[in-house]
């Protein structure tokens, strides 16, 4: 079966693994709907009060947890809505990151808010950019074999990098950029100082963000992403343009990778020209096969496993993490080749609804 | 009667080979076409050059009075030309009527909203429903596509088709696989389809040829090779001898 070398790649990963059971549109009762709402109101409380019960080095663990999920989430419009896997999703996150940090160092801006526009619009520009000439060897119907875009959008990556470490005054060269202060965010009476405040505003920023991504994997506009994602053919026969689609949404993962990488600037308050390269797109890679790229919430969880399993590696094992990183990818891909998310989902669905999705 | 389509010395080459040689033709509105040919004969990809799937070499397609040789695929959709394809091409990881919402919002305002609930979309919904009503798979609108009978997958392809409200219909082999029972009845729904489309047929199945087309066009070898009514067709001779062989046939091929 597996014989493009795409295949061997991705070819069972990307299989969407589940499709949700159909749902009537007729309309759902309230009762339906805070059912299906109940774990995620339940998790954001939790979050809400959980740093006055857990030491500092956990809200930061959480933090960072936060920042990736928001991070795999962003990748996975693009590669599980849109069946378009890229290799070069960092570029996004670490020049989010550079554009957070050169805004405020060497642009004097402090607002936070501000700050988190221009990135966003930076970002955009970037994908927007970036976005021609690699559709342009992602072909019509390539979730098949993506191997040119994967290349392409490899390059684009590492040439960020390089890019950073050349331009020494502006980034710091390869020793990356330090001294990126907390956010101000301009509003009197809040300020965020520490990682205890900070984590607050990460729940925040990252609660609206995929608040909003979810809004638009199930629009009018995420349906014809799914639909390229089957079927590119068919949705042009269908009067889809769906260049601009798979552009577009290119542009707009960018743009929340962008956001991760800006509150991940802020964070450490260090940028390194490896946050744009391979090594954090494998992370990103990980996170949205560990969760499942096939449900929505599965990078989330892909981000609660990796970045833990990161930090307990490098805590007890710290010169291994990376090996032990690469046994738990394998064990998940030859166990629950779905990953996580699904597995969790058809348990939630066997304990509450009495039936296996 | 005015004219639909007009084909103008269409052709296409892959490298030395010529699949479609200067192919010239015209349909009339609300005219039932068919397009007949032995394997090989270049019919699927003269289909591909009328929708945009492929480039032409040379030639001119106009729709409408308008020159549509160069445009993109989908454009030529929302002009009103809507294909079905041969090999069964639906959306497998989605239900029947998720399939019928994604093909009817396909040349609706507001593919592009990033906010509504698609699913929720009440206009869309009562669209999907006549649709799928009209195809007799509104009973079974909750279940995968992967998982319908192969008959009814190629009804819900036929139904895609007509999600755009085309002016022109393109059908690629829409009995392909099928019974003679579920053949008929896809003929039947052709033939239901009135006036008001216009059919562009591919079949190999010359019940369906002959039970839907008003006029058949022969394809041999990438060029025209006979053109009349159905009885002209049965009674030709170069028909004849292009599908039941003969000496004849075959060195004029070769």
């Amino acid at each position: 079966m597996a014989t493009r070398p795409a295949d061997l790649l991705l070819g069972r990963l990307m299989r969407r693994a589940v499709a949700a059971p159909p749902v009537p549109v007729e309309g759902r009762s309230a009762a339906a709907l805070l059912r299906t709402w109940a774990p995620a109101i339940a998790i954001i409380l939790l979050m809400l009060v959980l740093p006055s019960f857990v030491p500092s080095y956990i809200q930061s663990l959480v933090t960072k947890m936060m920042i990736f999920a928001l991070f795999g989430v962003s990748m996975n419009i693009l590669w599980g809505y849109g069946g378009i896997p890229t290799f070069g999703h960092a570029a996004f996150f670490g020049f989010g990151g550079y554009a957070c940090g050169i805004l405020i160092v060497h642009g004097g801006i402090s607002n936070f808010f501000v700050n988190l526009v221009l990135v966003v619009v930076l970002t955009a520009l970037l994908g927007a950019g970036l976005g021609i000439p690699a559709f342009r060897v992602y072909g019509v119907g390539a979730s098949d074999n993506p191997i040119y875009f994967l290349l392409a959008t490899l390059a684009f990556g590492e040439l960020l990098v390089r890019v950073a470490i050349s331009a020494r005054t502006l980034t710091g060269g390869s020793t990356g950029m330090s001294g990126i202060p907390w956010p101000d965010l301009g509003i009197p009476g809040i300020t965020v100082n520490s990682s205890y405040t900070y984590y607050f505003l990460v729940l925040a920023v990252v609660v609206v963000c995929l608040i909003l991504v979810y809004r638009l994997v199930n629009s009018h506009y995420g349906y014809a992403l799914r639909g390229i994602h089957d079927n590119e053919r068919r949705m042009q026969a269908l009067g889809y343009n769906t260049w601009l689609y798979k552009y577009t949404s290119y542009i707009i993962a960018g743009a929340f990778g962008g956001i991760a990488g800006a509150l991940f600037a802020y964070f450490g308050g260090v940028m390194v020209p490896g946050n744009m390269g391979m090594a954090m797109t494998d992370i990103v890679f990980l996170i949205v096969i560990l969760g499942s790229a096939s449900i929505y919430f599965g990078p989330v969880i892909g981000a609660v496993a990796v970045v833990g399993v990161e930090y307990l590696a490098s805590v007890y094992l710290p010169e291994r993490w990376p090996l032990i990183m690469a046994a738990l990818i394998v064990v998940v891909i030859m166990v629950i080749p779905q990953g996580i998310g699904v597995m969790l989902l058809d348990l939630w669905r066997k304990v509450f609804r009495g039936r296996a999705a | 009667m005015a004219a639909l389509l007009e084909v103008e010395g269409l052709s296409v080459h892959f490298g030395g080979l010529a699949a479609v040689k200067n192919v010239t033709f015209t349909i009339g509105e609300g005219e039932r076409l068919g397009m007949i040919g032995p394997n090989g004969a270049g019919k699927t990809t003269l289909f591909n050059l009328l929708t945009g799937q492929l480039k032409p070499s040379g030639g001119k397609v106009v729709f409408k009075g308008q020159d549509i040789t160069h445009k993109p695929v989908y454009a030529r959709t929302q002009l009103g030309i809507a294909r079905s394809f041969q090999i069964t091409s639906l959306f497998p990881n989605e239900s029947v009527l998720t399939n019928a919402l994604i093909a009817l919002q396909g040349t609706r305002a507001g593919r592009y909203r990033v906010w509504g609930v698609f699913k929720r979309d009440k206009a869309l919904y009562a669209a999907a429903q006549g649709l799928l009503e009209s195809i007799d798979l509104w009973e079974k609108r909750q279940e995968m596509v992967s998982s319908l009978a192969y008959g009814e997958q190629r009804k819900l392809e036929m139904g895609l088709s007509l999600a755009s409200g085309p002016e022109l219909l393109m059908l690629d082999e829409p009995s392909c696989g099928l019974t003679p029972t579920e053949s008929k009845d896809i003929t039947e729904r052709i033939r239901a389809l009135g006036k008001k489309i216009t059919v562009l047929m591919i079949a190999h199945d010359m019940d369906l040829v002959f039970g839907v087309a008003e006029r058949i066009i022969l394809l041999h070898f990438g060029e025209i090779s006979c053109e009349g009514t159905c009885d002209e067709i049965r009674a030709n001779q170069t028909v004849k001898d292009i599908y039941m062989g003969s000496h004849k046939a075959s060195t004029a091929a070769g």
